[in-house]
């Protein structure tokens, strides 16, 4: 009889693969210096007394006029990037981690909810989320942040839209699985109230797989921000996240000056890949098919 | 025992260890066993679940994948030994001169070919075969398992055929090459009394037409009685007892084969508890709240009935299919009666037992009965009031009536601990109060003898007789005056079940419960229940009092589904 508690047991089949162990202190030390970049940034990319212009476009390891090393060289406007990017960082996970809640709500919700109902309701519920499905994601939240301006609240209104419904295909599958099973049947039975069945036998037993997507989709929202940004229809300039300096950068390329985009973009894999590896790792593990 | 002529035994295995190297540390799954068995002997392997049985069987013939590994002992076929041969040579034995049978042939039976074609990829395993000549061949293996109409079946996939149909495919395949010897690794067990009866006789009739030898391992102990010559019953790895199988049946020397044979309700008188003596009693469940509202019945009505009812399975049309059906493009398909028109009356306080074989209805009703599903037609009440409403969105209504389902493993919420879920529906309807839930928990797991500390665990701490405990105990932490049981002890060993019966003889005694009581072991059925119906193709064709219908029958079915339960042989004492 094993008396680990659940948790522990996911703790140690994790730890067996180095790869996602890597990636989870990849993703945390990158949170960690995102939610410490004032305090650790040599200098605060927003107060724009603190740009020297004659200090712009400078190359990595270039001693700046206020007497500290750029590491990562400077941008356009004398912005010191390894600053810009714990900045942007911290804007790019922002948005990622909160457009991921809102959608993991809103799909969640809508996926339960049909699969519970059943019938027209179910139906119809699910064939929006298809429908909408078809459109490409990047589609959907371009048309939306154009109609909406830009600003945060905006893009993450955008972001949501295009991923509210993964959350719901992945919850409206794994509940109707669930609502078939014994136990459902057991807690209608004794008879339960349906938000309680829903609440406390349901959802808990949907979540393995709708953890493996939100991790998921996270790195997508945030990618999603980046391309956004790029673009020039996500974040206003003033909050400039990892796509807005890619796209800062993007006009140097080919002068020469690589670090005002490479770097950003750098950043911006490192994450997206670390976020993905953990995902993957997660997915494996609940995953009864690849259990040994 | 051989005498002279016959010198060496077809199969003589000794000592044989298999281990498996598990993350926990090394489990013996075969730890030592021994036996032989001559040329077109029958040999009966019995035992519970992890006894080694099964990993003695694929050991044989060198199935053990890791991490799993046969650590040590030897097994001769005709002299020749199998522990340590290569890979490629143990293949080509495999199918040839050993075969086996498993117990789901949908699992081992390939879904995307058709009987012809698995059988001529049998054949050409060992042999290289035209294709004409393994169509001849196969329809001629096909005849030989009885299959009717061979000649139309060698087309078909695994899933157009039965049950019984697709294991004797499965037979037909093991028997290709004409082996030495055939393992059965619960062959029978997914299958019903009658099917099984026709399968035994089969098997008895080829391995004596073709002189096989045959090890047929199985958890009950009546179907080896009516196979096999021999029998080994293994506990825990080891082989606890051997010899001839009317000697071990009647005159068990170990205590473990004695006390398997008392876990049998079919050696037992009805009503008495099983495996006499031994154990400390469990406590007394917890009383009623006394507080607890509690309607009227409604005057004269029976106590529990139901009133015609019937279950109609259909098939919802999806939109393109709907269209289809409208413009008379497609036909619609059948529905599925389910239960037709059945109805029942059970009195307060007695035991209904409903028996039948898959797909007789029996769960179906007992869902109706149970407030899970909603007839079609017809009413369900209890004391005078419905059980359901009505409407396009049926609620149960009542708490009185509750459920204990067949798979333990499925019953229980997972992701919730065990105290939590007995708690949830007394909270739910104020059967407790908050403050008290905890005790009233304890309570119960004491009722049913588990530890009150194991409220805190989840259900996978648990074995699944004790889930059956956990789950008995949710359900009558309701405070129901009728109990359905849809099978509670068909997935549960002999002693876990015999266990399990116990406990719901007593606590329906304490408790004053009526139960419907739905099983399609006939044997159970009759060591619980005073009264039996039996169901067949959705209707009760039979109903009377326990000892009468066994005793009996009057309907043909009743019959045939009682003379083709294998009996084991009487203690001669």
């Amino acid at each position: 009889m094993r008396r680990e508690t659940p948790i522990a047991r996911f703790w140690s089949e994790f730890r067996e693969s180095r790869v996602a162990v890597a990636a989870l202190v990849v993703v945390v030390l990158m949170i960690g210096v995102a939610l410490l970049a004032p305090l650790i940034a040599p200098q605060n990319p927003y107060d724009l007394a603190n740009l020297v212009l004659s200090d712009a476009r400078r190359p990595p390891g270039y001693v700046g006029s206020s007497g500290y090393t750029h590491w990562l060289g400077t941008d356009a406007q004398g912005r010191d990037l390894l600053s810009a990017i714990l900045y942007g960082l911290r804007i790019s996970l922002q948005m990622g981690l909160v457009a991921g809640a809102i959608a993991f709500a809103i799909g969640v919700t809508l996926g339960i909810a049909a699969a519970y109902l059943g019938g027209r309701r179910e139906a119809f519920i699910m064939r929006v989320i298809d429908l909408q499905l078809a459109f490409p994601a990047i589609l959907l939240a371009l048309v939306i942040s154009a109609l909406l301006g830009q600003g945060k609240a905006q893009l993450i209104a955008a972001l949501v839209a295009a991923q509210y419904a993964y959350f719901a295909r992945t919850a409206h599958g794994a509940a109707s699985a669930e609502r078939g099973k014994d136990y459902v049947e057991a807690a209608l039975s004794t008879p339960l109230p349906a938000r309680q069945v829903i609440w406390r036998h349901i959802l808990p037993n949907c979540l393995p797989p709708l953890i493996v997507v939100a991790t998921v989709q996270v790195a997508n929202a945030i990618a999603l921000e980046a391309t956004l940004s790029f673009l020039g229809v996500g974040l206003p300039v003033t909050e400039p996240s990892l796509g807005s300096l890619i796209a800062n950068g993007f006009q140097y390329m080919l002068s020469g000056r690589y670090w005002i985009s490479i770097y950003p973009g750098l950043a911006l894999i490192l994450l997206i890949v670390a976020i993905n590896l953990v995902g993957d790792q997660i997915r494996d593990q609940v995953n009864p098919r690849l259990k040994r | 025992m051989s005498t002279g002529a016959a010198a060496t035994p077809l199969l003589e295995v000794v000592d044989l260890t298999t281990q498996f190297f598990t993350r926990a540390g090394v489990v013996k799954a075969v730890d030592g066993v021994s036996f032989s068995l001559r040329r077109g002997e029958v040999m009966g392997l019995v035992g519970e679940s992890g006894s080694g049985k099964s990993v003695t069987g694929f050991s044989i013939i060198g199935l053990i994948d890791p991490p799993g590994r046969v650590a040590g002992g030897s097994v001769k076929l005709e002299g020749r030994e199998l522990v340590g041969l290569p890979a490629e040579e143990l293949r080509s034995l495999r199918g040839r001169v050993v075969s086996m049978v498993f117990q789901d042939p949908l699992m081992t039976l390939n879904p995307v070919l058709t009987i012809g074609e698995q059988i001529r990829l049998a054949i050409e395993a060992h042999e290289t075969v035209s294709a004409a000549e393994a169509r001849r061949r196969a329809i001629a293996g096909l005849a030989q398992v009885r299959i009717p109409r061979p000649e139309a079946t060698v087309d078909f996939y695994p899933h157009q055929l039965s049950g019984g149909m697709r294991q004797r495919v499965a037979i037909a395949i093991a028997l290709l090459h004409r082996p030495k010897l055939i393992i059965c690794d619960e062959p029978t067990t997914a299958l019903d009394v009658s099917i099984q009866a026709e399968i035994l006789a089969e098997m008895k009739e080829l391995v004596a037409e073709l002189g096989t030898a045959l090890i047929w391992i199985s958890h009950d102990l009546a179907t080896v009685a009516s196979i096999a010559q021999h029998v080994a019953v293994m506990r825990l790895g080891k082989i606890v007892e051997a010899g001839p199988t009317l000697d071990v049946l009647t005159r068990p020397q170990h205590a473990y084969t004695r006390a398997l044979l008392d876990a049998l309700p079919s050696r037992a008188k009805p009503g008495e508890l099983l495996l006499r003596g031994g154990g400390v009693p469990d406590a007394a469940p917890p009383a009623r709240n006394p507080a607890a509202t509690v309607a009227t019945p409604v005057l004269n009505a029976p106590y529990f009935v139901a009133d015609r009812v019937s279950k109609r399975f259909e098939t919802r049309p999806n939109a393109l299919r709907g269209l289809g059906q409208k413009l008379g493009l497609v036909q619609p398909p059948a529905a599925v009666m389910a239960v037709d028109e059945v109805s029942l009356v059970v009195p307060r306080g007695e035991a209904l037992g409903l028996v039948g074989e898959s797909g007789s209805g029996k769960s179906t009703l007992g869902r109706m009965a149970a407030g899970i599903y909603a007839p079609s037609s017809g009413t369900v009440r209890f004391e005078g009031r419905p059980v359901m409403s009505d409407g396009p969105e049926p609620k149960k209504l009542t708490t009185r009536v509750q459920t204990i389902f067949q798979d333990p493993f499925a019953s229980l919420n997972p992701r919730m601990r065990i105290g939590e879920g007995i708690a949830e529906g007394p909270l739910a309807h104020g059967l407790v109060s908050k403050t008290g839930a905890a005790t009233y928990v304890r309570d119960w797991l004491a009722a049913v003898g588990l530890d009150p500390a194991f409220a805190e665990r989840y259900p996978h701490q648990f074995s699944g007789g004790q889930r059956q405990r956990v789950a008995i105990a949710r359900a009558l932490a309701m405070q129901p005056d009728l109990v359905v049981c849809d099978e509670p002890v068909a997935s549960l060993d002999v002693s876990i079940q015999a266990q399990i019966i116990n406990l719901l003889m007593r606590l329906r005694a304490e408790l004053g419960l009526t139960l419907i009581f739905i099983s399609h072991d006939l044997s159970v059925v009759r060591h619980l229940c005073d009264r039996v119906a039996v169901m067949y193709r959705g209707r009760i064709v039979e109903e009377g009092p326990a000892g009468e219908v066994y005793d009996n029958p009057q309907h043909d079915y009743t019959r045939r589904l009682l003379a083709a339960v294998p009996v084991l042989p009487e203690a001669a004492a």
